[in-house]
């Protein structure tokens, strides 16, 4: 219980306020232990913007997200005709518009690119699991709150996409069917399931958001940022406590986050103003063709940034199916002979593998593409006890490793063009090949984690002044 | 790292000057990007649309007789007076609160309805909105003269308010010691010929 | 250093695939349609082109978005809109509505004439811009006894749309009827997107601002990064 603090009748107004609410609510002692007095280390490079960036975004989305919301109109009938409303009726609708759908892709952007930052210095090991968690979850909220904002504008891509996904729910064994008729509220998308989304993608999921990243930042004010080395800079502190290689927040992550914000908003800016449909990427052509329940697009393929965890999904075809019934039964095998537990535990991890390869082969495909496109995003949720390397950082791991993680990189680009493209043969085949990439890199990851030659990790960071 | 002012030293004016440059582009660029989502709040191309001129065709008006348009969701009233009711319009202006309207003359009527009693263009035309000046409610006929209930021993005809009693004469304009405190209305609005009438706009095209 | 080798050996991956992936979509393309003209910057030909437009469109085709008043932005004062371009029963405030009812259109044609407000940004591809593909089908009209209008598409094979300017197309020599087209093409073009010249003129000026935005900011922050050793 903090004391309360009488000021000097001389003091100046200003000081007089601040006083006057720091008796009340702890302002200044907040700013101090988030900004002016929270050390992070020095030598953050130019991966350590996008988390600023990503909460730009969500204000942007936000304020853009209520003004449209004063014109949209969350009716079948009606919506398509208020999205062109807002673009030719409403003074200066079109640029709120474009800010919207743009800062939609834009969000993505940003937030793949702080979680690959995540992954190359290994920001999500202990003790800063449940940032990671947080974050997996803003991720998943976000997954949630594009795909039901995009059905909105009821378009063909919308009405298709949403019919596609919703009825992917069907696959569930046993609850399937009823559980999609729940998620829609009718037997097909239709009106019903527009009032829901438009329910969850205006108030339910922001909330959420919002609540998960509050809990992001706590937790990494809690335990203070990483850096491209890996170091833990508490673990060297000066006379006062101050970490010898942590600077205050504010001024100098301040200041330098505001000219991260100006080259942001240029990018941005050039995008909104001169390509907002970005070649088709970001406004679908297709979705300037009103929703027609009896007509299905040749060619229906999410947003770019599902179109990786769509691939995931396609590629479990029926012949897919026995690669992966090998694949777990090599795990279950490999499991019990090389890794030391108690027999109970390797005869779960037998009886469990025998399990799961009898579910694989009663249960569709269909099915199990589902679950390999869930998986592919709860995967990111145990990455913390996946990695099993003695560094954290991608800067004092051996150079093949760095190899690897270009080579996911790659994959995953690989793998989202090809969520883009029609089925094929090759197409399906490398899709397979990718996706086998892609869980392989996070399954064996304990195994492969380890290995390999390690560099000395300094005690101090590495940083040159500029 | 120690931050208080004592022991910073002197004020780096580098700082100083970036920051106010800084600063200041910041403001004007935030008050550039306010200025198209405020804007949002104005009417749009479609409420204005809504809102357009309309047209009224006084052909069939007979002398004593009320028709009713609909302008701006409001009703535009358009009485064709008797010689006889235009004659007894100065006759009691003293019982009136604004008889020759000049209680906020940009407001309540245009210039060619501030004229004179008659409050109209064309005397025989009165055009008003329908809407009474206290809260809002739409007044009731009362053309027929003489003692009524809730009206005066001389009512020479004119409108009557249910929801509060205020009283408007054929001119449109308000008794004295009523509720309402201003004249009825006088829409912007002009004759495109002489059985044509457009409510809303009065410019030469 | 290492570190900087490695985010740039990312980049290079990253632009490899993209560029890969470029080149396999153009190789992909079907047939190729032909450039539609750009003039949107042209009043008079948009003008020419809203009047074919609801000449000849506006019968079967609405465009329920676009409102009369707006034509204004190219270059029409409101008396010229009312006196040329007005539909019948139609007041300048209102939406462009078909002359048609829907439900006989239906019955006429087996499908209900689209609306054709922001057709030129949906048919978008792989083969050009919207306008391209718009420009090549109203070209691409032939005689085809065997279709129940008597018309077939090269662009939009067994389309139900009959060749609605047939008449003017035979009145004119070909190049004058590719630049009516042109202008038609272009007026649609506009008219998906009324705000587009708008949106690139203001675009400017706020990347200009950006731009010293930016470099304060720069400054700013090299400002305070001195101190840090």
């Amino acid at each position: 219980m903090a004391t309360f603090h009488e000021i000097s009748p001389n003091a100046s107004a200003g000081a007089k306020t601040l006083n006057w609410i720091d008796n009340r609510f702890p302002l200044s002692k907040l700013f101090k232990e988030h900004m002016s007095e929270y050390y992070a280390p020095k030598n953050f490079n130019i991966w350590y913007i996008f988390g600023s960036l990503s909460l730009l975004v969500l204000v942007i989305q936000i304020v853009t997200g209520i003004f449209l919301v004063m014109h949209y109109k969350p009716d079948a009938a009606l919506a398509f005709g208020s999205v062109e409303y807002i673009m030719r009726d409403v003074p200066w609708g079109w640029l709120i518009r474009y800010m919207h759908s743009t800062g939609a892709s834009a969000f993505f952007v940003v937030v793949y690119l702080h979680m690959f930052r995540g992954l190359m210095y290994g920001s999500y090991r202990k003790p800063r699991e449940l940032i990671w968690l947080f974050g997996c979850g803003i991720f998943l909220a976000l997954m949630a709150e594009a795909f039901m904002g995009y059905l909105l504008p009821w378009g063909q891509m919308s009405y298709w996409g949403a019919q596609v996904i919703v009825n992917l729910f069907s696959a569930i064994p046993f609850i399937g069917p009823d559980l999609a008729l729940l998620i829609r509220g009718d037997f097909v998308v239709g009106d019903a399931t527009l009032n829901r989304f438009f329910s969850f993608h205006v108030i339910a999921v922001p909330l959420v958001l919002l609540g998960l990243v509050v809990a992001h930042i706590i937790a990494l004010h809690e335990i203070g940022s990483n850096n491209p080395d890996g170091i833990e800079i508490k673990a060297t502190k000066d006379a006062n406590g101050i970490p010898l290689d942590g600077i205050p927040f504010h001024p100098y992550y301040s200041v330098h986050d505001v000219f991260a914000v100006s080259m942001f908003l240029f990018v941005f800016s050039a995008i909104v103003f001169f390509a907002p449909e970005m070649g088709g990427y970001f406004l679908e052509y297709n979705n300037f063709i009103p929703a027609n329940p009896f007509q299905t697009p040749l060619h229906i393929a999410p947003v770019w940034y599902f179109t990786p965890f769509y691939t995931l999904l396609r590629a479990v075809t029926s012949e897919m199916m026995y690669v992966l019934i090998g694949c777990v039964l090599v795990g279950a095998v490999l499991a019990v002979a090389k890794i030391k537990m108690p027999s109970l535990f390797k005869a779960v991890i037998a009886g469990g593998a025998l399990v799961v390869v009898a579910m694989m082969l009663a249960i569709d495909a269909k099915f199990w593409g589902v679950v390999a496109m869930g998986g592919g995003v709860v995967i990111l949720f145990f990455l913390p006890w996946l990695d099993n390397s003695p560094v954290k950082s991608i800067r004092y791991r051996p150079t093949w490793h760095k190899v690897l993680y270009g080579a996911f990189v790659i994959n995953f680009f690989i793998i989202g063009y090809l969520g883009t493209q029609p089925v094929s043969v090759i197409a399906g085949r490398i899709s397979q090949f990718g996706t086998l990439f892609y869980f392989g890199f996070f399954l064996l990851m304990p195994w492969w984690s380890r290995l390999g030659t390690f560099k000395q990790v300094p005690s101090r960071v590495n940083f040159t002044a500029h | 790292m120690s931050e208080t002012l004592a022991a910073s030293g002197p004020i780096d004016p580098s700082k100083r000057t970036w920051l106010i440059a800084s600063g200041c582009a910041g403001a004007v660029g935030g008050i550039a990007a306010a200025v198209p989502f405020v804007s949002s709040f104005q009417p749009s191309e479609r409420a204005k649309a809504a809102g357009a001129a309309v047209e009224a065709d006084i052909s069939a008006l007979q002398p004593g007789e009320k028709m009713t348009v609909e302008w701006r969701g409001k009703p535009v009233w358009i009485v064709r007076r008797t010689p006889e009711q235009l004659a007894a319009l100065p006759q009691h202006n003293d019982q009136l609160a604004d008889p020759l309207s000049q209680r906020k003359p940009t407001e309540q009527a245009p210039e060619y309805a501030r004229k004179d009693e008659a409050r109209s263009i064309k005397p025989e035309y009165l055009v008003v909105v329908g809407i009474c000046t206290h809260l809002g409610c739409s007044p009731s006929d009362k053309f027929k003269t003489g003692p009524q209930p809730s009206l005066p021993d001389d009512w020479a005809g004119g409108f009557f308010c249910p929801c509060h009693g205020s009283t408007f004469d054929l001119a449109g304009r308000v008794f004295k010691n009523k509720p309402a405190p201003d004249n009825l209305e006088v829409p912007p609005h002009m004759y495109l010929s002489d059985t044509k009438l457009l409510i809303g706009d009065d410019k030469k095209a | 250093m290492k570190i900087m080798g490695f985010t740039q050996k990312i980049i290079l991956g990253v632009a490899m695939t993209l560029g890969l992936a470029g080149a396999v979509q153009a190789a992909a393309v079907g047939a190729a349609w032909d450039k539609a003209p750009n003039r949107i910057n042209d009043m008079g030909a948009l003008q020419s082109g809203a009047k074919v437009f609801v000449n000849y469109c506006l019968n079967c085709h609405s465009a329920a978005f676009m409102r009369y008043t707006r034509l204004t932005d190219i270059g029409l004062t409101t008396d010229q809109i009312k006196d040329n371009l007005l539909v019948t029963n139609s007041k300048i405030g209102d939406t462009m509505k078909a002359a048609i009812d829907p439900t006989q259109a239906k019955a006429w044609f087996g499908v209900n004439p689209p609306d054709l407000t922001v057709i030129a940004r949906s048919r978008a591809g792989a083969g050009g811009t919207g306008a391209d593909y718009l420009y090549s089908y109203m070209r691409g009209f032939y005689r085809d006894d065997t279709k129940p209008t008597g018309w077939n598409n090269h662009v939009f094979p067994n389309v139900a749309m009959p060749h609605v300017l047939w008449e003017l197309q035979s009145s004119m020599s070909p190049g004058e009827y590719d630049q009516t087209i042109g202008d038609l093409v272009n007026y649609l073009q506009w008219m998906a997107e009324p705000a587009q010249t708008t949106r690139k003129n203001i675009g400017i000026w706020v990347l200009i601002f950006l731009a010293g935005l930016i470099f304060l900011t720069w400054q700013l922050n090299k400002a305070y990064w001195k101190d840090i050793k």
